[in-house]
């Protein structure tokens, strides 16, 4: 039986404290779309006893902001959500609770009070792995070719229509490799609020140049995975 | 998951829906199980995992450490598209090993329009559609839920069903599957012999032969074995404190239509109105006790996180404790921010301080079900509701600050007339005028009063079981003349496809020789009929005109009092003499008492049962 009533018992704060929660999203959880992400964390929350804080009004509910959305299809170590307590519980008390109702593709990874603000992201780091039909060295060199020729154009659905972007624009460093059969890129990417470019598109913008990742998806596919999220510099990271 | 599968999740609409890895979700070693038992549900995963009866018996099943139950659902278009073009099987959630490696292979039949998904999913698992076409190393494939009652339509696909409630059932078939493969003496033919002859409520249609009289109409059905019973009695769970409930929910990530904890009350339905299969297949009524059912809900809210409880049963405020339960239940939920929700009410006992309890729903709407416009036909459905009692009912909602009241109807029902009709049209603009005159409305909104209207359709196991339906031009007739009659501009009426509903007659009431009619469809890729974009009345129309099968025999035919039906081969509890009792009291327009007033004596008392209004019998004392 879990003790979700503890939290009724721990003394109350002076105001409600901010938490923020880094956490992992990987494997078949990358399917799971941003929303379905909010909704399983108001659960999770829930089921972790954490003595959360709940809006006034007519329809109580907790506060939950995320980082930074991860597009579906993108792995993460390093999401990050704001959750408000209004009691006192130890972090590593939260963060255990917290994992004992997640599992391993979605696990909790440090529980801290938020000091810096989201806004303050301005970039992410991503590890690319492309597998393709004759990937070898020579695809790794045509790909460092790509992404230092401007312009590399993809077309970006907006709210205000379609529009053709240069998405060198938003890539701030990359590094191209081949090994274990695969093609790595390791790139810093835009991730701010003014100016963000969604990891995807730098896929997008490979297979339209290239023709790759066309084939069987079960021999061709690749795999995108956010490492860290970076302040302004492009160097320190956020967290 | 395996490789396959994910690799193609980048490139289908809603990957959610395939990717697994729920909290919850159970995984056990495939080398250190006896019996792998794949529970299909013929939808899609959203739709599954609504599923009351899905929840309970994944988690009955998985009870037994060496069983494991996975889930089965049916993909989306896109990715059958998918499946086939890397030759990819249907698979089970959990291991995401294809459900031909299963021992076991099970479908849920909630609703007949399912049933080409069912045909279309064993298909997807590289698994023969007849039964006689299955190897010795092909998954036994039984079916069950409320359309198992009336299992011929399905009977050459199925190996068996099972009849009744499953939670044990299902485990003690599970069982001897196991002990006959220990013991060595499996064969497909031995065991499903054994089950028939051994463990209740099991019926392998294989046993039984069919035979027909020239008018299409069956002569006489015979078993195969002395020692299968001539009549397949339901299963019960007598005693619904002692019936497995799960403790652990498997919490989708995506939405499920139903996303909440579902807290089964009660089985079974004290009513009786004579078009409801579910108020009698049901049968005898069986309580919760409140005590047991607060720990429940407790116990799921902990190991859930949902914030929302829904009360489950036919009709929650006949539950005798319902006060003791919601107080309990409140007693922790407010202070944790839980809401209450209750999915059916009764407009005779929808009351202020009901709704007060119920308050925290973030709804503005109420639904009542009426079911008919005319006192005279409510009479005659045995829906025992008064137009005073749905004044009541609204009024007292819209003092609580609803605007939105949906009114469901049934159209097509047995003696109906224009008044009939009319009614339903008067009654929604009387609901609509009630609003305007009660002071304590909703300051500055207007109401909306929705009523949907579906067609009646004569389902096995009820007083209705032999009335023919109207055809389908009478159907969409009546129900353009509805729309006419409907000139409230507060009033928005829907209604159902006549089409949809004829089908699903055909389909409810059909026979062995619709087996031909459901491979053909197989055959030509039919499937989510259940969905309007996928339904088409005419392909449908072609399947039963190549397959000598005329829906009208099925659906607009009265079927004769004396004739044997395709579903005599069960038995429900509840005799075919009360159904004949009860018919001819709806045409008499005369209603029956419910039943804790006053005892029918539908029969289905001999099946037992704790904490019943049914008075109790013996067993084989029954009547007819």
């Amino acid at each position: 039986m879990k003790d979700n009533e503890k939290k009724f018992t721990l003394p109350m704060l002076e105001s409600p404290r901010t938490m923020r929660i880094l956490f992992r999203k990987v494997g078949n959880l990358q399917y799971i779309s941003h929303l379905d992400l909010q909704r399983t964390f108001s659960r999770v929350l829930v089921r972790a006893g954490l003595p959360l804080w709940y809006t006034k009004g007519f329809n109580p509910h907790i506060k939950m902001v995320f980082g930074m959305p991860l597009p579906v299809g993108s792995e993460s170590e390093c999401e990050m959500l704001d959750v408000r307590i209004e009691r006192e519980m130890s972090e590593a008390e939260m963060l255990e609770r917290l994992n004992a109702e997640l599992t391993a593709e979605l696990r909790a990874l440090a529980v801290y009070p938020a000091e810096r603000k989201f806004a303050e992201i301005a970039y992410a780091e991503y590890d690319y792995t492309i597998r393709t039909a004759g990937g070898d060295q020579a695809l790794s060199d045509r790909i460092r070719e790509t992404l230092s020729t401007h312009p590399l154009t993809v077309t970006r659905r907006t709210k205000s229509g379609e529009k053709e972007v240069d998405i060198l624009d938003f890539v701030h460093s990359y590094e191209v490799s081949f090994a274990d059969g695969a093609v790595r890129i390791h790139a810093v990417l835009a991730a701010g609020e003014g100016k963000y470019l969604s990891p995807e598109l730098l896929v997008t913008a490979l297979k339209q140049k290239l023709g790759i990742l066309s084939g069987n998806p079960t021999e061709e596919n690749y795999r995108i995975l956010r490492r860290r999220v970076l302040l302004a510099d492009g160097v320190t990271e956020f967290h | 998951m395996n490789e396959k599968i994910s690799s193609v999740l980048k490139s289908v609409e809603k990957p959610g829906r395939y990717s697994g890895g729920e909290y919850g979700a159970i995984i056990k070693n495939k080398n250190e199980v006896k019996a792998r038992f794949a529970f299909a549900f013929p939808d899609t995963y959203e739709i599954g995992m609504s599923n009351l009866g899905m929840r309970i018996l994944y988690g009955a099943l998985n009870n037994e450490p060496d069983i494991w139950c996975e889930r089965v659902f049916c993909p989306w278009v896109d990715m059958q598209e998918k499946m086939r073009e890397l030759s990819i099987p249907l698979w089970a959630h959990e291991s995401g090993d294809p459900i031909s490696e299963f021992d076991i292979l099970g479908f849920t039949l909630g609703y007949e329009m399912c049933y080409t998904n069912v045909l279309a999913m064993l298909k997807m698992g590289n698994i023969p559609l007849r039964a006689d076409a299955r190897g010795e190393d092909a998954p036994i494939v039984i079916g069950g839920g409320a359309c198992a009652y009336n299992p011929e339509p399905l009977a050459d696909f199925f190996d068996c069903f099972s009849i009744g409630e499953g939670e044990d059932n299902l485990v003690e078939f599970t069982r001897l599957y196991i002990r006959m493969k220990e013991e060595g003496r499996y064969t497909r033919a031995g065991f499903l012999h054994e089950a028939a002859a051994t463990i209740k409520g099991i019926y392998v249609p294989s046993l039984y032969k069919v035979s027909y009289n020239a008018d299409g109409t069956i002569a006489a059905v015979t078993r195969q074995y002395d020692d299968i019973p001539e009549r397949v009695e339901k299963c019960i769970m007598a005693d619904m404190d002692k019936a497995y409930y799960p403790d652990q929910l498997v919490m989708p990530y995506i939405e499920a239509v139903h996303d909440r904890i579902m807290l089964e009350v009660y089985r079974g339905c004290i009513r009786g109105c004579r078009f409801c299969q579910a108020g009698m297949i049901y049968r005898p009524v069986r309580e919760k006790t409140p005590e047991l059912l607060n720990k429940q809900a407790r116990c799921l809210y902990d190991n859930s996180g949902y914030e929302e409880i829904s009360l489950m049963s036919l009709s929650i405020s006949d539950y005798t404790q319902l006060e003791p339960l919601t107080r309990s239940l409140l007693d922790w939920t407010d202070r944790n921010m839980v809401s209450l929700s209750l999915p059916s009410l009764r407009v005779d006992s929808f009351n202020k301080e009901l709704m007060d309890r119920i308050a925290s729903v973030r709804t503005s709407s109420l639904t009542f079900a009426p079911e008919a416009g005319t006192q005279r036909l409510r009479d005659v459905i045995n829906k025992n509701v008064r137009e005073e009692d749905l004044m009541r009912a609204v009024n007292v909602a819209f003092e609580g600050g609803k605007t939105n009241v949906k009114l469901y109807f049934m159209s097509g029902l047995p003696t109906e007339t224009a008044e009939d009709l009319e009614g339903i049209a008067t009654l929604a603009s009387r609901v609509v005028h009630e609003y305007y005159q009660n002071p304590k409305r909703p300051k500055g909104r207007s109401p909306q009063v929705t009523i949907s209207v579906s067609c009646f359709i004569p389902k096995p196991f009820t007083p209705f079981q032999w009335e023919a339906q109207d055809t389908m031009e009478m159907l969409q007739e009546k129900q353009e003349y509805l729309g006419s009659k409907v000139t409230d501009r507060k009033v928005r009426y829907t209604h159902h496809d006549a089409k949809v509903s004829r089908v699903e007659a055909v389909l409810a009431r059909g026979n062995r020789k619709l087996c031909a009619a459901l491979e053909l469809a197989a055959e030509e890729g039919f499937q989510f009929d259940a969905w309007d974009e996928f339904f088409d009345y005419d392909r449908w129309m072609d399947v039963f005109a190549r397959t000598g099968v005329d829906p009208a025999f099925f659906a607009n035919r009265q079927f004769g009092l004396d004739e044997i039906l395709p579903w005599d081969i069960i038995d429900c509890g509840v005799t075919k003499e009360f159904f004949k009792r009860e018919r001819a009291k709806a045409y008499a327009a005369a209603t029956t008492p419910n039943c804790r007033e006053q005892c029918s004596g539908c029969g289905a008392n001999r099946l037992g049962g704790e904490r019943t209004p049914c008075p109790k019998a013996c067993h084989g004392s029954h009547e007819g």
